[in-house]
C-alpha cells in the first residue's frame, strides 16, 4: 500500500497556481472527501445523521470537521491537541471530542506530525535501497491502525521542499516517545558508508557509483555497475554478451561482499528466525559485520521479503528506487496477467524464468525462502510464476519449459506446426538488445509478430549457457503463439464492444427519432387547433361587420344627419 | 421560531447524572477544634451505606485526623447522598440542553479558568475523559489536577440537573400542559438553549467567532509558592 498523497486539485491540471500543498493522509481514509460525507462517518459518528436534535447535523458535522483539518493544515508537522481546536467550536465537548478522536483514529489529522516525528534519513539517489526496517517495524506496532500505510521508503515529508531535517539522532527519541525499546536504527550512512567510499568508479550508464562490482565492456573503455548490468541499460549498440563482470576486490575490511551459497543460505535463515534483529544474525557469521548481512540481504531479488510481513505486502507493490531485476518482474507479471486470459499461461511460466534465471544465481535456493514467499505471493498467478522463477536455477527453468512445451504440443498438433514454421522465422530473427518487456501492448497482429521477434531475441539475450538452442527456439514459438493468440482473442474482444456500441447508438438514435416524431405531431396538432380558431375569429369578425352594416343601415333609415353619421362611423 | 418537533416530544428522564458513569460529587468541609478538613470526590450512590461509615473511618485513619472527625465525615456523606437519592425518583426535564460549564479552581500550584458547552442530554459524557484530555493537551503533570476538574465539572452537572427537576416539577404544577413546559424550561435553562436554534440552524456557523476563542479557551496558571500562600490566605478570610 502506498501514501496516498491528497490536494484539493491535482498539480498537472493547474500549472499557473502556486505550489500547492501536499497532505499525506493513511491509504484507507482515501474514502475522504471535502465535499461529501462518506459512510464510514456516517456510522461512526451516528449522533449526527439520526435527526434527534437540531444540534446535530450533518451541516454541523461538516463544519467541525472542515475547521478542524483546515486548523490541522495549517501547520501538519505540529500535532493538533483538542484543547487547541475546542475553543472555536459551538457544542457539546463531549461530542467535539469524539469527532476528534474519529479524525485522528483515521489519520486524517495528525498523520503527519506523528510520522514526521519517527522519519529518518530518507533513500538517496543511489540505486541501492535503503530500507529502514527497524524504524518501519517499529512504526507498524506503535500506530496499530495505520500498518501498511507507513511501507513506502520515502518519509511522508520528502516531497516537500521543506521537509524536515534527517534526524538521525532522533531515534532514542523516538524510542522513548513510542514507550519501548527500539534497536538502533541502521541509517543509510552507517550502512553504506564503507561500501560507497570504497570504489571511486563511477557507472557510463547511470552515473551512479559502482559499489561492490560492475561490468567492464570488452571492446573499449565503458564501465557499468551492477544495476544497468541487470536492467540491461547497456548503452548504445553494446549487447551484453560483451561485458564482462569485474568482482570487487575485497580487501580485509569489506570481506562480506564474499557471499558463498552457504553463507547466504544461513543468513536467510538467520533472518528467518531473528527478524531484525542484526545483532544476533551477524553473530552468526564470523566474518561478516551487521552492516554486510543488511546489504547483502537487500541485494538478493526478494530478499527483503524477509523482513517481516509488513514489507513483503508493500514490497510487491512497488520499491520506490528499487531498481533490481524485482521491479521488472513484478511489472512484466503484472502486464502479462493482464492481457492474457488462455490456457496458455504456462508460456508465460516458461518467459518468466527465461527473463530471471540470470538474475537469480546469487539467490540460491533455500527452502524457507520458497515457503514464505508462496504464501505471499496470493493472487496473482503471474506473481506466483515470476517468485517460483527465481527461487530455482536455470537448469531447473529449462527442464520445466521444456516439459510445459511438451505438454502444449501433446495438446494440439497446430503448435507443432507453428513451431516447424516458427523455425524459420527465428533463425532469420534478427537479434538486437531490446527495449524490456514491459513497453509491449498486445492489441494488434503486427505488434505481436514484433513482440514475437523482440522477445526471441531478449530470450536468446538471456540465453542459458548450455546447448539448449533448439530448445529456446521452440520457447520463441510457443510464446508468439501465444501472444498471437492473444492478440485474436483480444481483436475479437474489440469487435465485439464495436458491435454493441453500433448497437446502442442505434438504439438511441432511434429514441430521439421517435422523440423527433412526436413533436412534430404535437405542433401538428396545435397548427389544426390554430387553424380552427382562426376561422371562428374570422366568422366573428364577419358577424360583428355585419352587425355594424345593419346599425349603419338603421340609422340611414331614420334619417340621421350626415355629419353624425360620419361620427357613428368614425367611432 | 422554527424549532423541530422531535426534540420537544421526548417523555422526560428520570434523574440521574448526565454522565456515563452516575456518581454523585461529594464536598466536605468540616471544622473541629481549629481542624480542618476539606476534600471533594466522586461516590458511586449504588454503593451500599455501609461504605459510607468505612470510608470514613479510613480517611482519618490515613490523615491521622482525630476521630471525632469520622462521625462528622459519614454524616455528611450520608446526607448529600440522600439528597441525591431524593431527586431519583422524579423527572427530569430532557430537552435540548447544551449548557456553559466553568472551570475556575485551584489545585496545589495549578490555576485553572475555562469555559465550554456541555449537552446535558448526553448521558455517555464522560467528565473524566475530558479531565484527561485536557491536562494530556495542557501537559499538566500534577496528578491532583485531572479528578479537580472532573469533580468540578461534576458539580456544576449535578447542580443544573436538580435545577431541572425543579422546574419541571414547578411546570407541571403549573399545569400548563406541554407547550407550556417547553417554553418555561427553555427559558429557565441557563439561557444557551434559547441561542443554540440561533447557533445551529441554517444560516449561522458552529465555528465561534475569533473574538470569542479567549473566552472559550483554557487558562492554566503555575503559580508560585508565595501566591499559593497569598490565595490560600484570602480564600479562608472570605469564607469566615
Amino acid at each position: 500500500m502506498e501514501l496516498t498523497q491528497r490536494d484539493p486539485s491535482s498539480k498537472p491540471l493547474r500549472p499557473d497556481e502556486p505550489e500547492l500543498d501536499l497532505y499525506t493522509i493513511p491509504s484507507q481514509s482515501s474514502w475522504f472527501l471535502w465535499d461529501e460525507i462518506h459512510d464510514t462517518e456516517r456510522t461512526e459518528l451516528r449522533d449526527f445523521f439520526d435527526g434527534s436534535s437540531f444540534t446535530r447535523t450533518p451541516k454541523v458535522y461538516r463544519e467541525y470537521r472542515d475547521f478542524i483539518i483546515n486548523k490541522y493544515r495549517e501547520e501538519p508537522t505540529r500535532r493538533l491537541t483538542f484543547t487547541d481546536v475546542r475553543k472555536s467550536l459551538v457544542g457539546d465537548i463531549s461530542l467535539l471530542h469524539k469527532v476528534f478522536k474519529f479524525l485522528e483514529k483515521w489519520g486524517l489529522i495528525n498523520f503527519s506530525a506523528n510520522l514526521g516525528n519517527s522519519s529518518n534519513v530518507s533513500s538517496s539517489s543511489s540505486s541501492l535501497v535503503v530500507v529502514e526496517d527497524e524504524e518501519d517495524k517499529a512504526r507498524v506496532k506503535v500506530e496499530g491502525t495505520i500498518p501498511n500505510a507507513v511501507r513506502v521508503g520515502a518519509s511522508p515529508n520528502s516531497p516537500k521542499p521543506i521537509s524536515a531535517p534527517p534526524i538521525v539522532g532522533d531515534s532514542s527519541g523516538n524510542a522513548v516517545e513510542s514507550g519501548f525499546k527500539l534497536p538502533p536504527l541502521a541509517s543509510y550512512s552507517d550502512v553504506f558508508g564503507d561500501l560507497v567510499k570504497q570504489k571511486g568508479l563511477v557507472c557510463g550508464n547511470c552515473g551512479g557509483n559502482c559499489d561492490s562490482s560492475h561490468y567492464k565492456y570488452t571492446k573499449g573503455k565503458f564501465i557499468i555497475c551492477i544495476n544497468c548490468f541487470k536492467n540491461q541499460n547497456y548503452g548504445e549498440n553494446r549487447s551484453m554478451d560483451e561485458f564482462k563482470q569485474i568482482g570487487h576486490v575485497e580487501n580485509s575490511s569489506n570481506q562480506g561482499a564474499m557471499w558463498t551459497e552457504a553463507e547466504t543460505l544461513l543468513l536467510l535463515e538467520s533472518v528467518m528466525k531473528h527478524g531484525d534483529d542484526w545483532e544476533l544474525v551477524a553473530q552468526n557469521f564470523q566474518n561478516k559485520s551487521k552492516l554486510d548481512c543488511i546489504a547483502k540481504l537487500i541485494e538478493l531479488p526478494f530478499g527483503e521479503l524477509m523482513l517481516g510481513s509488513s514489507h513483503r505486502y508493500g514490497n510487491f507493490g512497488g520499491l520506490n528506487g528499487n531498481k533490481n531485476g524485482a521491479n521488472q518482474i513484478q511489472l512484466s507479471s503484472s502486464e502479462l496477467h493482464e492481457s492474457l486470459k488462455i490456457e496458455g499461461q504456462s508460456q508465460e511460466q516458461i518467459n518468466e524464468k527465461e527473463q530471471n534465471g540470470d538474475a537469480v544465481d546469487e539467490c540460491p535456493p533455500s527452502k524457507k525462502q520458497r515457503i514464505t514467499s508462496l504464501s505471499d505471493a496470493g493472487g496473482s498467478l503471474m506473481k506466483q510464476v515470476a517468485l517460483i522463477s527465481t527461487m530455482v536455477g536455470p537448469e531447473i527453468t529449462a527442464a520445466a519449459a521444456e516439459a510445459a512445451v511438451t505438454a502444449l504440443c501433446d495438446e494440439n498438433s497446430l503448435p507443432r506446426e507453428t513451431f516447424d514454421v516458427d523455425e524459420d522465422h527465428i533463425s532469420n530473427g534478427i537479434c538486437s538488445p531490446t527495449t524490456s518487456f514491459e513497453q509491449e501492448r498486445v492489441l494488434q497482429d503486427e505488434d505481436s509478430k514484433l513482440k514475437e521477434r523482440s522477445t526471441q531475441s531478449e530470450t536468446q539475450d538471456t540465453s542459458l549457457k548450455s546447448d539448449d538452442i533448439p530448445l529456446a527456439v521452440r520457447i520463441r514459438a510457443s510464446i508468439g503463439t501465444a501472444l498471437g493468440a492473444a492478440a485474436a482473442r483480444s481483436k475479437l474482444l474489440a469487435d465485439q464492444e464495436d458491435r454493441e456500441i453500433e448497437n446502442l447508438v442505434a438504439i438511441i438514435i432511434e429514441t430521439q427519432m421517435k422523440k423527433l416524431h412526436q413533436k412534430i405531431k404535437h405542433f401538428d396538432d396545435l397548427e389544426l387547433i390554430m387553424e380552427k380558431e382562426y376561422t371562428e375569429i374570422e366568422d366573428l369578425k364577419d358577424s360583428l361587420l355585419a352587425e355594424r352594416i345593419e346599425v349603419l343601415q338603421r340609422a340611414v333609415n331614420a334619417g340621421i344627419s350626415r355629419w353624425r353619421d360620419h361620427f357613428a362611423v368614425k367611432s | 421560531m422554527k424549532a423541530p418537533a422531535l426534540s420537544f416530544s421526548k417523555a422526560p428522564v428520570k434523574f440521574r447524572m448526565p454522565t456515563s458513569a452516575n456518581l454523585v460529587p461529594i464536598r466536605l468541609d468540616i471544622e473541629i477544634d481549629g481542624q480542618r478538613f476539606k476534600d471533594a470526590f466522586t461516590w458511586n450512590p449504588s454503593d451500599p451505606d455501609s461504605e459510607v461509615v468505612l470510608f470514613a473511618k479510613r480517611t482519618v485513619k490515613d490523615l491521622k485526623l482525630p476521630p471525632a472527625f469520622v462521625t462528622q465525615i459519614a454524616s455528611s456523606i450520608q446526607t448529600q447522598l440522600a439528597e441525591f437519592r431524593s431527586y431519583e425518583g422524579q423527572d427530569m426535564y430532557s430537552g435540548e440542553k447544551i449548557v456553559p460549564i466553568k472551570l475556575d479552581l485551584r489545585v496545589n500550584h495549578t490555576l485553572i479558568k475555562d469555559q465550554f458547552l456541555w449537552d446535558m442530554n448526553n448521558f455517555e459524557s464522560d467528565p473524566e475523559e475530558f479531565a484527561r484530555t485536557f491536562c494530556k493537551d495542557l501537559g499538566i503533570e500534577d496528578p491532583e489536577v485531572g479528578p479537580a476538574i472532573a469533580f468540578a465539572i461534576r458539580e456544576q452537572l449535578y447542580e443544573i440537573a436538580t435545577q431541572s427537576v425543579a422546574s419541571a416539577r414547578e411546570s407541571r404544577i403549573s399545569k400548563k400542559g406541554r407547550r407550556g413546559t417547553e417554553h418555561a424550561t427553555s427559558s429557565k435553562s441557563s439561557g444557551s438553549a434559547l441561542d443554540l436554534v440561533k447557533l445551529f440552524g441554517y444560516r449561522s456557523s458552529v465555528v465561534r467567532k475569533r473574538k470569542d476563542w479567549d473566552v472559550y479557551e483554557p487558562i492554566v496558571d503555575h503559580l508560585s509558592n508565595e501566591e499559593v500562600d497569598a490565595l490560600e490566605a484570602r480564600e479562608d478570610r472570605n469564607i469566615r
